[in-house]
Formats: structure tokens, sequence, C-alpha cells
């Protein structure tokens, strides 16, 4: 069967388009999904386009069942992965939760949308404490923060790979105006590119005798004894810490000498980058730094930076502090002053973050 | 290109209607634009932000002067855009589909991949209820340039010419009319456009 990316080509699409071929392109297996805007389009292009290169889609009755249908598929060695927004993400942390219990490589596009409850259908980035830390564990998980739509189609491959390769719930953390809006990127085959993608297999039924040729595959989310859960989560705990290094990525725009720190993820990035842009030609020291890895969170990266002479500090987001809580408890005992421009489930242009700067130094 | 064909015909015509048919995400496209398009004059039938607000998602809905839009007088557009059911969405305008005035032109952007080679552009539209002209719209945004625009006519013309319709004109952005004396468009009528989606944000 032909190859749905062959070498590199130019594009113009949405968001949610971009989710669906950097999904064929990694070779995802199949995707399960219960429609919510705004991430439906990712079901309706998957649908088009999988068919016609051997893939496979499931529309479960719920969300709860698509993220253990992802779960299931998983464990019977397919590269799979589910899309949702806002309330279906609510839905799917009880699955993502186990994924997290059995180390199961599940990947998630989260488009997030306005809340609490189904808020609007729109925008916001008010999914980022549910992403990283929903469900009732410790939040070992990985999460990619997009701003562009390169970075969609870049970032969902990185992510099945990465999934695979650490064993832990990967996320793609975009939002309704990235799924909505249009834009060029370059699409293009991993293998073009030297991104060798892991092979996926299955995780039970494997070869060999139990105990004689092969230690048992026991993919457990449950225990008898508190002390038996104990070590477990200890021991989850160590190997996210030891895998961290690896993957915490972030962006810095004018750091080096930087008196104000702009620190924004996601699409709100892009206004911070053209706010220090402005800024920098009024002569103001203004820097921007973007975590990637919303989780594992680059808080040694930010912590070095503050040493350079950071005076303030000013956390954007469209959210009512869910950045701010992420970025604090990272970087606790820093004693550089902490500002906010917090607007929920609202779009945050170039001007409203220059106009607080200014603010904030005169 | 629904707004730059209205803004076109309000310039020989007193009376242009543009109506938006996106009923997939009604508060994504004219919202931000309409009072400046009602500045120029055209009359737009599409939710702004007044009339929608404090609906939720039962605002998604054609709205009756979008559904008797044809019995208005003067030019009519209809934006029938974007969204899984494309066209079909045309069968709640009273009128439109047994209307012999009506034209129905299949916009191509080859650098959409689902519209990008002879074969998918012959499919798509296939799959659209009545198409009557292609127009070749093939862009990059702002990393458009002319050959990428003469490319994609190329294959428009052969999809058209597969599924015997005309090629209506290109469209080419304002910024590249300067190099369309050296770009090699062929005989099809040309068109420049102005973007104005870019400031439809609300």
């Amino acid at each position: 069967m032909d190859k749905p990316v062959t070498g590199t080509k130019k594009v113009f699409m949405t968001g949610n388009e971009t989710v669906a071929w950097a999904a064929l392109a990694a070779g995802a297996d199949i995707m399960f999904g219960y429609p919510i805007t705004p991430q439906n389009e990712i079901m309706h292009y998957w649908t088009r386009l999988g068919t016609k290169y051997g893939r496979d889609f499931l529309q479960t009755e719920d969300e709860i069942s698509a993220g253990f249908t992802v779960c299931g598929a998983i464990i019977a060695g397919k590269k799979a992965f589910t899309a949702t927004a806002g309330p279906g993400n609510t839905l799917m942390q009880e699955p993502f939760s186990m994924a997290e219990a059995m180390r199961l490589p599940t990947v998630a596009i989260i488009q997030q949308r306005g809340g609490p409850s189904s808020g609007t259908v729109i925008y916001s980035q008010q999914e980022v404490t549910l992403t990283t830390y929903g469900g009732n564990g410790e939040g070992h998980r990985i999460v990619y923060s997009t701003a562009t739509h390169q970075e969609i189609y870049d970032y969902t491959i990185k992510a099945f790979n990465n999934a695979w390769k650490y064993r832990f719930p990967t996320f793609v953390l975009g939002d309704g105006y990235q799924a909505k809006m249009r834009e060029p990127l370059e699409i293009y085959d991993p293998e073009a590119r030297n991104i060798e993608m892991v092979i996926p297999s299955p995780l039970v039924g494997l070869p060999g005798r139990i105990g004689i040729e092969r230690e048992p595959q026991h993919l457990c989310n449950i225990y008898s004894l508190e002390d038996e859960l104990y070590e477990v989560v200890l021991q989850l705990q160590a190997e996210y810490d030891r895998m961290a290094p690896e993957l915490e990525e972030y962006q810095c725009r004018e750091c080096d000498d930087a008196e104000i720190l702009v620190v924004s993820h996601g699409v709100v990035s892009r206004s911070a980058d053209d706010a220090v842009r402005f800024l920098r030609a009024q002569g103001i020291k203004a820097g921007a730094f973007r975590p990637i890895t919303l989780r594992p969170f680059p808080g040694r990266a930010l912590r070095e930076i503050l040493q350079t002479g950071v005076k303030k500090m000013l956390i954007v987001e469209s959210a009512y502090g869910q950045l701010a809580r992420l970025l604090q408890q990272e970087i606790y005992g820093e004693n550089v002053p902490v500002e906010t421009l917090l607007m929920p489930g609202v779009g945050i242009i170039d001007a409203d973050i220059i106009s607080k700067v200014k603010s904030l130094i005169h | 290109m629904a707004v730059n064909r209205a803004l076109e015909l309000l310039r020989s015509s007193k009376k242009v209607t543009l109506v938006d048919l996106d009923f997939v995400e009604p508060f994504y496209t004219l919202r931000g634009l309409k009072p400046f398009l009602q500045e120029q004059g055209l009359t737009v039938i599409a939710w702004g932000r007044e009339d929608s607000f404090g609906l939720g998602e039962t605002g998604s809905l054609v709205t009756p002067p979008a559904r008797w839009a044809m019995w208005r007088s003067g030019d009519i557009i209809l934006d029938v855009g974007y969204g899984a059911h494309g066209a079909a969405s045309l069968n709640l305008v009273e009128g439109a589909l047994e209307s012999e005035e009506l034209k129905v032109w299949a916009v191509i952007n080859t650098a959409r991949p689902m519209t990008s080679t002879v074969g998918d552009i012959v499919d798509y539209v296939q799959g659209l209820q009545r198409v009557d002209g292609l127009i070749n719209n093939s862009h990059l945004g702002d990393l458009t340039t002319i050959e990428f625009v003469a490319e994609g006519l190329l294959i428009v013309r052969k999809a058209a010419k597969i599924l015997n319709l005309p090629v209506i004109y290109t469209a080419v952005e304002k910024r590249l009319e300067p190099e369309l004396p050296v770009a090699d468009l062929g005989p099809s009528p040309v068109k420049v456009i102005s973007r104005y989606m870019p400031a439809a944000r609300w």
C-alpha cells in the first residue's frame, strides 16, 4: 500500500486536518473516538483518509469507552490514538489513569475548548491541569503544548514515538484556534528525515514459557496491599524522573539579558513572541520563555534563565492560573516576583501583553 | 473568495447580499468581518456576536433570512464553504437547487492535500451535489508564490477537463500582482483578491 506522505510537501490546512495526516505518517493503525467540538474534523479526516491507507476507525458510545478501547488496542500491539476536548477529556481521565498504571503508550490529541463543563466549543487553555495531572495518579504523562501547525505535525509524530519508547501516556495539547485555523506547513514522511518510527508490538501473549524463558507480563492497575502500590508508584516516579531530562523541551526568545520574562505556552506564545519583538524595538528588555513540554516541565532550564538577571516574570494564559500553578510548583524557592495576565477562554493578542508589560515597568 | 466576489459585484450592482451558509462553525467565519462588510454597502446574512451571545450550541442553525435569501433581489453570494457536508447545505436554502440563475463554483486549493492531485480534485468535486465551474485558488497563505499558483492552475485545468467543467478564474493575492506579467497563467482569467479573513479575528 502507498505511503500517505512521501518526501516533503508544502500544504495549507487546518490543525485538525494536520493531526490526521501526522497520525497517518506516524503509522497509527487505528483511531477510537467520540465526537466533540473542536476536534471533530480529526475524526472526519481520519475516516476519509484512513480507509485509503488501510487504517481503522471506531466510534465508541462515549469518551470513556474511546479511551479504554485505545488501551485495549495498544495491549494487542496496535498503534492507537484518540482525540477529544473539554468534557470528553474529563471522561477520558479514567482510561488515561489506567494507562499510567499499566504503562500503556496511549496517544491523545486534546483540542482545548472553554470550561468548566461544556463551556464554549471555541477555545481556551483550561485543560492544562486536567491533561498534566488529571486522574487519581501522580501525573506520569508526557504532554506537548503546540503553537503552530508545523508543531502539531512534528509533535504528533513525536508523541507516537515517545509514548512507545518510554511507555507513558502521551498528549498533544492544542486548542480550538489551532484546530480550526488554516496555515502553511510542511508534511513529510518521517523516514525521509531519518526519524525512525517505533514498531509497536503486543504487550500480552508474548512468546516463551512464563517463569522459564521470560518473566510474566503483568499489566496491573490494582493491588491488594498498600505497600505493593507504594512500591509500584515509587518505581513509576523513579522511571519518570530518569526519563524527564531526555524529554523536557522549551523555547526562548531574547532570554539572555531579559529583565522581564513573559512565560506562556501553546498558541499564546505566538502573541508573546510578537510582544517581545515590539518591546525590544522600544528598548524594553523583555524575553519570552515557552515550555513545550508541560509534563515533564522544563523547570531546570527556567531556573537557570531566572539566574541571568530576570527582575520580573509575567505569566500569560487563556486560563485562570493553570500554567501559573504548574510553573510555580516547578520553580519553588526562586524569588523573582511573578505577575499574571489571566484571560480564561479568550484569545490573547500581542497588544494585551505589551500593555501589561508596560504597566509593570512604569 | 466569497467576500472578494461580493465586493467585486458591489462595484457594478447596487444590491449585493452575502450569505454565510457555514452551519458547522458559524462563529468562526464572518462574525468579525460583518460590521466592516456592512459599512462597504453589502447586505450580510450571518451570525453576529450580538445575535449568538447566550445561545450556546443552539446558535448553530440556519437563520430565517438565510433560508429565504434566494427570494431577494440583486446579486446573491452563498458561501457554502467549510464543513463535512459542503454543498449539501444548499438544500436548506429555499429555491437554491431549482434556481437557473444560481451558479455553483468549487474553489480549489491544491495546497490542501485532499485536493492536491487531479484524481483527488475529480473525486472531491464529484462528491459535491452540483458544480458548474472550478476556481483555482491554490495558495500557501503568507508563503504563496506566483509559481505555486501557476502549478496549481495546471492541476486544476486537468481536473476541469476530466469533469467537463470550465475554470472560471484563478485567484491571485494582491501582494503578487506585480509578478503577474511574467507568470505563466495561460489564457484563463485572473482575479486579484485581497485577504480579508486575517482581520476576521474577534
